[in-house]
């Protein structure tokens, strides 16, 4: 069993409970354990960082220190949440006068200093890897049949790749391997790394959701019957203000969009109602019948 | 010798309106660059094809273009390991995106020029000159050090995703600049720069896409230079935008709960428009999308608390 310190980040704890719920019963079919930080913090979504860089750092570092605590790696579902993570671990782990000076405050408010000796990774990138794929064979997966799905990465968990690194940030293939791995048939298209809109659709909707459209209408085109992505934030740019974004550009898509657990879910037969398709804005009715779900 | 087919962008308005693509193979040393290449083929095959270059060495900015769709500057890219990266021996070779072509792979820098002006790319001290130089300690100048290589090549642009939602988005170049003078300890006018970078297309346009990181090839990451000023215009008090609003909703949830509240979110961020928008809200309550009213909170919230009030920022 491969314990982790987990991470969901707010949004799958409360808008997208959905993810949360479905990772949860995915992970011990996977050998997985997942611990709970009760005293984590939000990461702050970049939206900390850029009111307040310091503020956002120490707090990041709270949250390392706490894993460090349990003794395991950080495992997160979530690209903005796993960027700013390891953004502040890259930052006091390179730099001892960066790290004394944010345990210094850690200490002051009587919380653990950090070490500076753990790691965060994503579900993903955990699941994309020979080790990983091999427990999912050993599941035994009745597979997706067939289902045409459109990988999306988003921005965060590929770039700055000094800072993610887990793939070429142009080239990514990890969502790719386990769509085909589990039975799926990729539906390729250029935008799959581009953004979502989702850090700005509250202050700046219009441009939002321009941006949304790219990959929306691209993955469209290129015949998928749902899109997967590993980001929740990216889920409700595309899932919940999708029918907005079909208004502004005046264009259907009628693109269900698929947490990553709910894809690996549905080739591993875990229950649709765990899954709870029903919270979603767009209808995946499709992609059930296709899976035989 | 090693050799390599091109399937370059062509323009040539004298001619034609029209777009078109044209297939080139080229030998060449081990070590040449996508530039070298680019010239050599204008001497030995077509002198039409137009490129903008100059000092060959990563000094000048005048030769981004795009390669596989990749932003690069043609001068540093060698084509051995281009070839290598992308799996392929024949590379595509575009003008960089989010300008128009004005001929083959030269753009029309005029957008770029006048957003970088906007930020007013100079210092502004404040009061008369100093009888002498002034003397700045070198960890203020450290501060800006990386945004002051900025070597206004706009690969930061071509593939920036607000600019492509957004034409008159100011963009990353121009904003690390902004930073670079706001964050000098000797200009006098870092409120009216936060001012100036705020509002429409200004730096809480940013969607975060990280290309601009991405892409430098002067290690300046301009985005984290618009995270910067994000901060200054906070430490400013000019937090009025509806960017700047939301991050505030963050910085309240983190005091009162530790965690995102999205009941607050919402209205805080944008309180004019947030109730005009009760049909989209009534869909998401439909789908169990509403946020509790109670937010949550973390344990050892007053760890938290003690952190928002001790930690000083250094911009
Ligand atoms: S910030 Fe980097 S990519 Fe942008 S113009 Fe300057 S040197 Fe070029
Ligand atoms: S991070 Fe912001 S400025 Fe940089 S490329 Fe993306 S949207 Fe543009």
């Amino acid at each position: 069993m491969q314990q982790f310190a987990y991470y969901p980040g707010c949004v799958a704890e409360f808008s997208s409970k959905e993810l949360n719920a479905t990772t949860k019963t995915l992970a011990p079919m996977l050998d997985i354990e997942l611990l709970p930080l009760p005293a984590a913090t939000c990461c702050g979504a970049g939206d900390i960082a850029e009111a307040k860089p310091n503020l956002y750092l120490t707090l990041n570092v709270r949250i390392l220190s706490q894993a460090e605590e349990m003794g395991v790696d950080v495992l997160t579902i979530c690209n903005v949440c796993t960027m700013n993570l390891r953004r502040a671990n890259k930052m006091v782990k390179e730099d001892p006068r960066v790290l004394e000076q944010v345990n210094e405050e850690l200490v002051k408010v009587g919380a653990r200093p950090y070490e500076g000796t753990k790691e965060v990774t994503h579900l993903l990138w955990y699941l994309a890897t020979e080790e990983g794929l091999s427990k999912l064979e050993a599941q035994g997966p009745r597979g997706l049949n067939g289902l045409k799905v459109a990988p999306y990465y988003g921005c965060q968990l590929l770039r700055p790749s000094s800072v993610m690194g887990f793939e070429d940030p142009d080239q990514p293939q990890s969502l790719e391997r386990l769509i085909r791995a589990l039975g799926g048939e990729v539906a390729d298209y250029e935008a799959k790394s581009k953004c979502c809109g989702f850090p700005i659709i509250l202050a700046r909707q219009e441009v939002a959701l321009k941006e949304s459209h790219v990959a929306l209408s691209q993955s469209r085109d290129a015949g998928a019957d749902c899109m997967v992505t590993p980001c929740p934030l990216c889920h409700l740019a595309m899932d919940a203000y999708q029918r907005k974004a079909e208004s502004l550009n005046g264009t259907e898509y009628n693109m269900p969009v698929l947490h990553l657990p709910q894809l690996i879910g549905l080739a591993l037969g875990i229950e649709t109602s765990v899954m709870q398709f029903k919270r979603h804005m767009v209808p995946t009715d499709n992609v059930l019948e296709i899976v035989g779900a | 010798m090693p050799s390599t087919r091109f399937d370059i962008f062509r323009y040539q308005p004298d001619v034609s309106d029209e777009y078109y693509r044209q297939e080139f193979s080229l030998e060449h040393t081990e070590d040449a660059t996508l530039l070298d290449a680019i010239l050599d083929l204008q001497n030995t095959q077509d002198p039409s094809l137009a490129v903008r270059y100059s000092c060959r060495s990563a000094i000048c900015g005048s030769c981004a273009c795009k390669t596989n769709g990749k932003t690069v500057l043609a001068c540093t890219s060698q084509l051995e390991s281009l070839k290598s990266e992308f799996g392929d021996d024949r590379l595509a070779v575009d003008p960089i995106g989010n300008f128009t072509p004005i001929k083959d792979l030269v753009v029309d820098m005029e957008p770029f020029w006048t957003k970088f002006k906007s930020v007013k790319p100079y210092l502004i001290p404040d009061g008369p000159p100093p009888e002498k130089e002034r003397i700045v300690p070198k960890e203020a100048m450290q501060k800006i050090e990386r945004e002051s290589a900025c070597i206004l090549c706009a690969a930061c642009y071509s593939e920036c995703n607000s600019l492509a939602a957004d034409p008159e988005f100011v963009g990353p170049a121009a904003f690390a600049w902004g930073y670079r003078f706001a964050g000098d300890e000797r200009d006098g006018q870092r409120k009216e720069r936060a001012k100036l970078y705020s509002g429409d297309h200004g730096v809480w346009d940013c969607t975060r896409c990280m290309y601009c990181n991405e892409r430098c090839p002067k290690g300046v990451e301009p985005r984290d230079a618009i995270e910067k000023l994000g901060g200054i215009a906070f430490q400013e008090k000019v937090t009025r935008d509806k960017g700047a609003r939301h991050a505030k909703a963050f910085l309240i949830s983190m005091r009162t709960g530790g965690k995102l509240n999205e009941s607050l979110l919402v209205p805080y961020t944008d309180p004019l428009g947030a109730p005009l928008d009760i049909s989209f809200a009534a869909q998401m309550m439909a789908k169990g999308k509403a946020p509790s009213p109670i937010p949550h909170r973390i344990k050892k919230l007053k760890e938290v608390q003690g952190l928002i009030k001790n930690v000083k920022e250094t911009i």
